[in-house]
């Protein structure tokens, strides 16, 4: 990253990216591996300087977090569905009291 | 089980709450003249070790913020070194070298003749303590570790009246 306008490198031509990029580009022709110039980057700038949070310790949060949001969102959202579909199903109705019947019956003949 | 959902969601947003709470209250805010200058510790640039502002206490300290890819630093570098060894021993000239690559500012001090002492703020954490804005710029410090006088943004070199004025002030008792 940047770290004068923390965008990526390959995005930024400040002053302090195009000397980034040129201490970068000498190490490579010095054969440095990534994980060198990784390194010598973050003890020259701070764990900022890279794009992505490194997988260890705290910084794995960043990692976690987001998924872990997900899932439980799909989850809630999968709860919320389904007592939704519950809801809809009509539950059987009480059958009359045997009074009621009798007098619900009585009505119909009547108007038979 | 609403109210389980409920319960979620409250403590969602209380950590949101939170969260919000922390950054507000953790953001640096740039330091008051008049009031102290904030306190760090920092690698040399050259040799090894480490400087602590603290360890200057009793001595006017000029705090001057630079990069080797910065170009105004270039235009100033002259008018800090000359004004260090005017001032010999009674002030102390600080170089902080912000957001740069050691190598880059090493060879930044070889080229302009730099002699008073350096250290590296390659993550910007100083910088950020002072609330930069940008390099160069360039504090004063009393002997009682206050800042004081005018702190300087932009190359001193076409602000010299105010640079001397911030010695003066940092001189005083």
């Amino acid at each position: 990253m940047c770290p004068t306008c923390h965008t990526t490198l390959d995005q930024s031509d400040a002053p302090a990216a195009q000397r980034i990029k040129h201490f970068i580009a000498q190490r490579i022709d010095q054969c440095a591996t990534a994980g060198q110039i990784k390194s010598e980057l973050v003890a020259n700038f701070g764990a900022a300087i890279l794009a992505a949070p490194p997988h260890k310790g705290l910084d794995l949060l960043a990692w976690w977090l987001p998924i872990a949001g997900l899932l439980g969102g799909a989850l809630l959202l999968a709860f919320g569905v389904w007592r939704w579909s519950r809801s809809r199903v009509p539950e059987p109705e009480p059958p009359l009291d045997p009074e009621t019947d009798a007098r619900v019956d009585e009505v119909l003949a009547e108007w038979e | 089980m609403t109210r389980a959902l409920q319960a979620t969601a409250l403590v969602a947003v209380a950590g949101l709450f939170v969260l919000l709470v922390w950054r507000l209250t953790h953001q640096s805010h740039p330091p008051k003249i008049g009031g102290p200058a904030p306190a760090f510790t920092a690698k040399r640039l050259i040799g090894s070790g480490t400087i602590d502002l603290a360890s200057l206490r009793g001595k006017p300290v000029v705090l001057n913020f630079f990069a080797s890819w910065c170009e105004p630093c270039k235009a100033e570098a002259k008018v800090l070194e000359d004004a260090a060894r005017q001032y010999g021993n009674r002030v102390v000239f600080l170089g902080v070298d912000y957001h740069d690559v050691t190598g880059d500012g090493r060879r930044f001090l070889s080229a302009h003749d730099i002699t008073y002492p350096t250290v590296q703020d390659g993550s910007g954490m100083i910088g950020d303590r002072y609330g930069l804005t940008g390099v160069p710029e360039t504090y004063f410090i009393d002997a009682r570790g206050r800042l004081v006088g005018e702190h300087i943004k932009g190359t001193v070199a076409h602000q010299q009246h105010a640079f001397f004025d911030g010695i003066k002030a940092a001189l005083k008792p």
